[in-house]
């Protein structure tokens, strides 16, 4: 039997070989889209230092994401990562030479030191309790990182909860000494750290009436001892990070001040030891803003004056000094408001770049300011850059890195991050690379289908003269000798598309899209919540096209969309380039909420309503003024209609013409909608219908019919649904002939539900999952789970009768461990073998739904999974493997015949043998054969998509989630195409030697036979 | 026509040598030719009977070869199984054929109704190899007995309503 099965195993183990690796699979790792709130997660340039001299560099960044990431400045390149956990924020980081610190969690609960160029794990320590820790908002209020003031090997000052302060080593991140401030419940909330050789100053604020009051203490960076304690006399209303802390390295004797914005005016306070300074103000103008840039170490800043210019103020011995205004930077309709940003060059010399939009020239434009040029006197070099705002929004943050290769030249790298989410890299006026980071967030995508290629020969026009028409034939004739060797080569040496080559098309190619010969190539549109709509090559993952939203009559207010549904309207096989709608709502900045549709070409991009030029912004059409409920694809008479419900469950129809809303009014009576009603904690499922008649709105207004309440303890957490592939096979054929026919109602909805989430925690909570009848309420299947901490982890997936769901189960007592489940249950029509109800097609009014037989197993899953999904082909014949994406970031496939529910307890019989049923055993093998995404990291995987090819055998998965990750799989094998060893050449050269022998054996025979007729 | 040629070949065979019948008919009463005519339409009765039964006494040798040639659905399982699926039909085509040499001299050779008891006999045991090779066919699986061997060609048409999630 052990023999079997592993004959069996070695049977279905199917690796990818070494020549499919990078060819039929791609990985796309990106960072995410870089996290602006606060300076200390902001993109920023850093130059390292390597062993030999040279230099190399790095722009690092925090994502939203929540991933610490770095990019070679030279090809955009992915240097390193490192992804946090979902519930470890990242907060802030800094970096030093080699190392970058990064403080994360709640109240900065866990601080880890990375290698800068490799980005190597050094150490991590966990200062507090992540349940200890202050939520502040915004989230890096109370925690600062600083490095101290030695020349070499800085130890690393960490303020966590804003009112402790530690200093680690650099080097392991041992704590030398801590220091909590004594009377934790005062309203002093620590933010800002500057360490100079004598004293560690901390800069708090203390909560006063109507303002805040800034607050300094004073420590001895050796010990931690504490010097002294204030409050400086200062109000400051607005933005709580606002106070900046200046000091000079290139000048250490400078004092160091603290500066900050008091009622249109610039206060400085010279920091000493004893704080026995008094404060001072910067005279000469009104300023509406002070902008730390990042250069406070070097003791500049910017200061917007109240007309919108800027100005640089720097620290020196005697004072801070206005030392630069930039011109031309006050606040003009020709022009957008400048972002600062400052930067140093190899030699440590800091620059303040200003960049601004002119909308006159539709040119972005950068002046960058190198103070020590100019014998001393500043010096700004300008440039504009062709910026695509049609391609990527407009820039939200800038990086600046700058070098100074002689005298009086400036050269200018910018690193700019724009509301699409992309990350560029411009040098001067040239674009060196672009980042899409906004594809690590797609909410929604879809695979469409590509058009065959148009081979045969058309005439453009109807009425062609003859002349024409052969000289057109003539010219098309040209290729036929290629044709011709071509044919013969392939013919011979069977040389076809193979399924295990790459189906990406030649480089350099203005070709159309076309498919390939199985299927393999598709477009995967892909909307992100950065407002970007891309087109995919499946192929190779190159972007085919991308589309910025527009926002209708938000753009004057402002706003985003977040995309909510996407539906195939029309496919290759309606005849016509594939389209596709998105439903998004938009949420305008003044608080209104728009549901909109975007429809396009899926090919090209192209708006399919002919609103918008395709080098413009995609426009949408708002088609629910107000928030969706749900949004539906409905296939009618005429084609794909899509329906919107809005909050009044009116039903809006996408296209709204004649022909849509007659094929709609014919089916409208058989539309039955589950929908998530009631307040959060208690939601039902409620089933609505829609009435013939309109209401006098012109709508039709959905109506409930009845409601599916979930005791009080349970809300709902997800509904799932069945994907809409065919069904190969109404039952399953057992070994003695007879069959057990599948339940395959299809009004069937999967719910999980979970204790509500405003309940308090209780031990007693539980998860819970349905199989309910969408179209009457009545609950076919139901199963309770147990609930970790009042989550429901629970994953699941529907396919034909098939479902599979996943858990965590933390019970544990007599054999009984904790650990992940996976449950695999089938559903049968009637109550035994040959009970035949014909559920497919049933009546949701039929007594027979509930005719279920059910047959399920629990096996125990190696680990826990973000998400999975079962494979899908053209036709249903392939069996269905399950996809999963792992918590090791794999995709990993579990085949169907481990998880079958009906798996025999004991040795399986002769007939269980010949359905391949193996015995049961608790343990899924967890196949490192099986892990389809090889040694790529695939992060954070939010859905796994799987389309069909072709081929019936094979199925495509695309992984989406910070990663994206594309392959294919066959999980009966390609039993439909010639293996890879076929040898067509001999075979080939079997008949024709067989040819050869007939031609000379003939004549022979013939001569033979005459001969014996004669001598008989 | 072959049918009367292959009856003209034995009714009008030249005797074996020594075995004129003219001396035998000059020789011997008309009562001895009597009795040797009745013995000899007893003898093609008899035969007939034998040939009747022939296929029943080599059903344990088929059984036999059957158990023999195993479960699976190979060539010789295959090929054991055609031949006994095919051999009733061929001796029932050929039927008449068969039994016309037993014949009684009364009756015409090719009809149906001579030796209707060997025939009604033959028919019943040209029957049981059938019903062995159908039972072989049964037990190896080749007989669309159960619902699933009919599951490919059912059909459902669409759901009354249409489910919007």
């Amino acid at each position: 039997m052990r023999l079997f099965t592993l004959c069996l195993l070695a049977a279905c183990a199917r690796a990818l070989h070494s020549y499919e690796v990078g060819v039929t699979d791609w990985h796309k790792p990106f960072a995410g889209v870089p996290l602006l709130l606060s300076e200390s997660t902001s993109p920023v340039f850093h130059r390292s230092k390597h062993q030999d001299g040279q230099s190399s560099s790095m722009i690092l960044s925090a994502t939203q994401s929540n991933v610490l990431a770095a990019y070679h400045s030279v090809n955009g390149s992915l240097a390193w990562r490192h992804l946090f956990e979902d519930e470890d924020n990242i907060l802030a980081f800094r970096k030093d030479k080699d190392v970058v610190a990064a403080l994360s969690g709640p109240g900065g609960a866990y601080f880890r030191i990375f290698d800068s160029t490799a980005g190597h794990l050094l150490s991590e320590t966990r200062l507090h309790d992540p349940t200890a820790g202050l939520l502040q908002e915004p989230g890096s209020l109370g925690i600062a990182v600083a490095f101290g003031s030695e020349e070499k090997e800085k130890d690393i000052f960490v303020l966590t909860n804003g009112h402790t302060l530690r200093r680690l080593s650099r080097r392991t991140g041992e704590v030398s000494w801590g220091w909590t401030a004594p009377d934790q419940t005062s309203s002093v909330i620590y933010s800002k750290i500057l360490v100079t050789p004598s004293t560690v100053y901390l800069l708090g604020l203390t909560k006063s009436f109507a303002s805040y009051t800034l607050h300094i203490t004073s420590l001895s960076p050796e010990t931690g001892e504490l010097i002294d304690s204030g409050d400086i006399p200062s109000r400051i209303t607005s933005g709580l990070s606002e106070p900046l802390v200046l000091s000079d390295v290139k000048q250490p004797e400078t004092n160091p001040q603290i500066v900050w914005l008091e009622e249109g005016a610039i206060k400085a306070f010279p920091l000493t030891p004893g704080l026995k300074s008094k404060s001072s103000v910067v005279k000469g103008a009104v300023y509406k803003n002070i902008e730390d840039v990042g250069l406070s170490e070097y003791g500049q800043f910017v200061a917007i004056k109240d007309d919108g210019s800027g100005r640089v103020i720097k620290l020196t011995p005697e004072g801070l000094k206005v030392i630069w205004e930039f011109s031309d930077s006050a606040t003009s309709p020709q022009r957008t408001g400048s972002i600062y940003s400052g930067g140093i060059d190899v030699d440590g010399f800091p620059y303040i770049a200003r960049v601004f939009w002119m909308h006159t020239l539709k040119l972005a434009s950068a002046h960058v300011f190198a103070a020590h040029l100019a014998e001393g006197k500043g010096l700004v070099t300008g440039f504009t850059f062709p910026f695509k705002t049609g391609e990527h929004g407009i820039i939200t943050h800038v990086a600046v890195e700058a070098a100074n290769p002689e005298p009086y030249r400036v050269l200018a790298r910018l690193a700019l991050t724009t509301s699409t989410g992309a990350v560029q890299m411009w040098q001067q006026d040239q674009l060196q690379w672009t980042r899409e980071e906004g594809l690590a967030d797609i909410p929604v995508a879809e695979l469409v289908e590509l058009p065959e290629r148009k081979i045969a020969s058309h005439s453009e026009s109807d009425q062609e003269t003859f002349g024409a028409r052969v000289a057109r034939q003539l010219l098309d004739a040209q290729d036929f000798p290629q044709y011709a060797v071509n044919f013969i080569r392939r013919f011979v040496t069977g040389s076809y598309a193979s399924v295990s080559s790459s189906v990406a098309p030649p480089a350099n190619t203005t070709e159309p899209l076309s498919r390939d010969a199985f299927g393999f190539r598709k477009v995967i549109v892909a909307a992100t919540s950065h407002g970007k709509l891309y087109g995919i090559d499946s192929a190779n993952g190159e972007i085919l096209w991308s589309r910025v939203f527009g926002l209708g009559w938000a753009a004057q207010v402002g706003g985003h969309i977040i995309p909510a549904k996407m539906f195939v309207t029309r496919t290759v096989n309606d005849g016509d380039s594939p389209q596709v709608v998105l439903v998004t709502q938009r949420k305008a900045n003044n608080g209104l909420v728009d549901t909109v549709l975007f429809h396009v070409d899926a090919l090209t991009g192209d708006d399919a309503r002919d609103k918008s030029q395709s080098v413009d912004v995609l426009q949408g059409e708002d088609i629910v003024s107000g928030p969706l409920v749900e949004a539906f694809l409905l296939r009618t008479a005429s084609g794909r209609a899509v329906v919107c419900l809005d909050e009044f469950l009116q039903v809006n129809v996408y296209p709204n013409d004649d022909e849509t809303m007659q094929a709609l009014e014919k089916i409208l009576p058989s539309v039955r909608i589950p929908l998530r009603t009631g307040p959060p904690g208690q939601r039902r499922l409620t089933g609505h219908q829609i009435p013939k008649t309109v209401e006098f709105t012109g709508k039709h207004i959905a109506y409930p019919t009845w409601s599916l309440p979930f005791p009080p303890s349970e809300d709902i957490r997800a509904i799932f649904v069945r994907p809409s592939d065919p069904v190969a096979s109404f039952g399953k054929v057992l070994g003695n002939r007879t069959t057990l026919y599948k339940y395959l109602n299809p009004n069937l909805v999967g719910v999980v539900t979970g204790p509500p989430s405003t309940a308090p925690l209780s031990e007693s909570s539980t998860c819970s999952i349905y199989l309910v009848d969408g179209a009457k309420g009545t609950v076919i299947y139901h199963a309770v789970l147990p609930s970790v901490a009042g989550a429901c982890d629970v994953k699941a997936a529907l396919v034909e009768n098939w479902l599979v769901y996943h858990y965590y189960d933390n019970e544990v007592g007599v054999n009984h461990a904790k650990g992940y489940r996976v449950v695999s249950v089938e559903l049968y029509e009637g109550y035994g073998v040959d009970d035949k109800r014909r559920s497919s097609e049933m009546s949701s009014l039929s007594n027979e739904t509930t005719a279920v037989s059910v047959y399920e197993q629990a096996y125990i899953f190696p680990r826990g999974i973000r998400t999975l999904t079962p494979t899908s082909t053209s036709y249903g014949i392939s069996v269905k493997d399950i996809i999963v994406a792992n918590e090791n970031n794999q995709i990993q496939s579990f085949p169907r015949r481990f998880l079958d529910p009906r798996r025999p307890k004991q040795k399986p019989t002769a007939e269980e043998a010949e359905e391949w049923l193996i015995q049961y055993d608790p343990v899924l093998p967890d196949d490192p054969k099986r892990v389809l995404s090889r040694n790529y990291q695939v992060a954070k995987t939010r859905r796994i998509i799987t389309s069909p090819a072709l081929l019936e055998s094979t199925s495509l998965v695309f992984a989406y989630g910070l990663d994206l990750f594309f392959t294919r799989v066959a999980p009966s094998n390609t039993f439909d195409v010639l293996s890879e060893s076929f040898n067509k050449a001999q075979l080939m050269i079997t008949i024709a030697g067989l040819a050869l022998a007939i031609a000379i054996v003939k004549p022979i025979v013939a001569r033979k036979r005459l001969r014996e007729r004669w001598y008989n | 026509m072959s049918t009367s040629m292959e009856v003209s070949k034995w009714r009008h065979l030249p005797p074996p040598p020594g075995f004129a019948s003219a001396v035998t008919s000059s020789k011997a009463s008309s009562k001895s030719v009597a009795t040797a005519t009745a013995s000899y339409e007893e003898l093609k009765t008899k035969r007939a009977w034998d040939l009747a039964f022939s296929p029943a006494k080599s059903l344990p040798m088929q059984a036999f070869m059957l158990y023999m040639s195993g479960g699976g659905v190979q060539i010789f399982s295959m090929g054991i199984v055609f031949m006994l699926l095919s051999s009733p039909f061929k001796n029932l085509a050929s039927i008449n054929t068969a039994f016309a040499p037993f014949a009684p001299a009364s009756s015409s050779p090719k009809s149906l109704n001579t030796l209707p008891l060997q025939k009604i006999a033959y028919v019943i045991c040209n029957l049981l190899t059938l019903a062995l090779g159908l039972w072989k066919c049964r037990s190896m699986g080749l007989l669309p007995m159960g619902t699933g061997d009919w599951l490919a060609f059912e059909t459902r048409g669409q759901p009354p309503e249409i489910l919007l999630v």
